[in-house]
């Protein structure tokens, strides 16, 4: 892994596009700003994991037969009152 | 973008065989970039998202509104513009559901697919309030 060091206010570029900055520091916690193309998708790793997760759990080879949902009525809307 | 608005489920109308393309495939399948939507009257309001080549294995996926019906998202602003909506009500919303035996199923309130009715280019969305729900929340089913 290539490690570099960097202060607030500093970024690294990859790829010639993508910029990556230390805007601050707050206790433990480093917020970074990412400029990146709209065809490259960021996450936090943590959490693109769990929905990767998630999704291979769903996939499914077959189409069996369904249970029914018991649909939730709607919230009563502010106009729907009379 | 508050998508607030979007609480009608009648809204929620696509053909019933209609073919979406997402261009960053879904997460851990960011190679399959086409499904067929399959909706068969016995099975409403839950559809097939089905991949469009091999392997062809499916999703089951449903209007998350119909399960919360105060169910909320805020679209990353990078998400609108790649998805080219304009207003709330350009996009359709459906979440990925786990059968997990009878009687018990669970849906993905964290990471919404997000389509362009229009264009029909979805997204799976991890929304700015993602954390509020969960990743296998229960369905209520028979």
């Amino acid at each position: 892994m290539l490690i570099l060091s960097r202060k607030p206010g500093e970024s690294i570029i990859i790829d010639g596009r993508i910029t990556v900055r230390v805007m601050r520091l707050e206790g433990d916690v480093v917020k970074l700003g990412i400029d990146a193309p709209r065809d490259v998708p960021v996450h936090r790793q943590e959490v693109y994991e769990e929905i990767q997760r998630s999704n291979k759990e769903a996939v499914t080879d077959s189409h069996p037969p369904l249970p029914q949902l018991i649909v939730q009525p709607p919230p009563a809307s502010p106009a729907a009152k009379k | 973008m508050n998508t607030e608005t979007l609480l009608e489920p009648p809204t929620q109308t696509l053909d019933d065989r209609a073919i979406i393309h997402l261009p960053f495939g879904l997460l851990g399948f960011e190679q399959v970039k086409s499904y067929i939507l399959l909706a068969a009257p016995n099975e409403k309001p839950f559809m097939w998202m089905q991949m469009m080549d091999a392997p062809r294995k499916s999703f089951l996926i449903v209007s998350p509104f119909l399960v919360m019906p105060e169910y909320q998202l805020d679209i990353p602003e990078r998400d609108v513009e790649f998805l080219d909506l304009t207003e709330p009500t350009d996009a359709l919303v459906f979440n990925i559901c786990t059968l997990r035996g009878p009687g018990n199923a669970t849906i993905n309130l964290k990471a919404p697919l997000v389509i362009n009715r229009y264009t029909l280019i979805c997204k799976q969305v991890i929304p700015d309030n993602a954390s509020q729900y969960a990743l296998n929340h229960p369905l209520l089913v028979t």
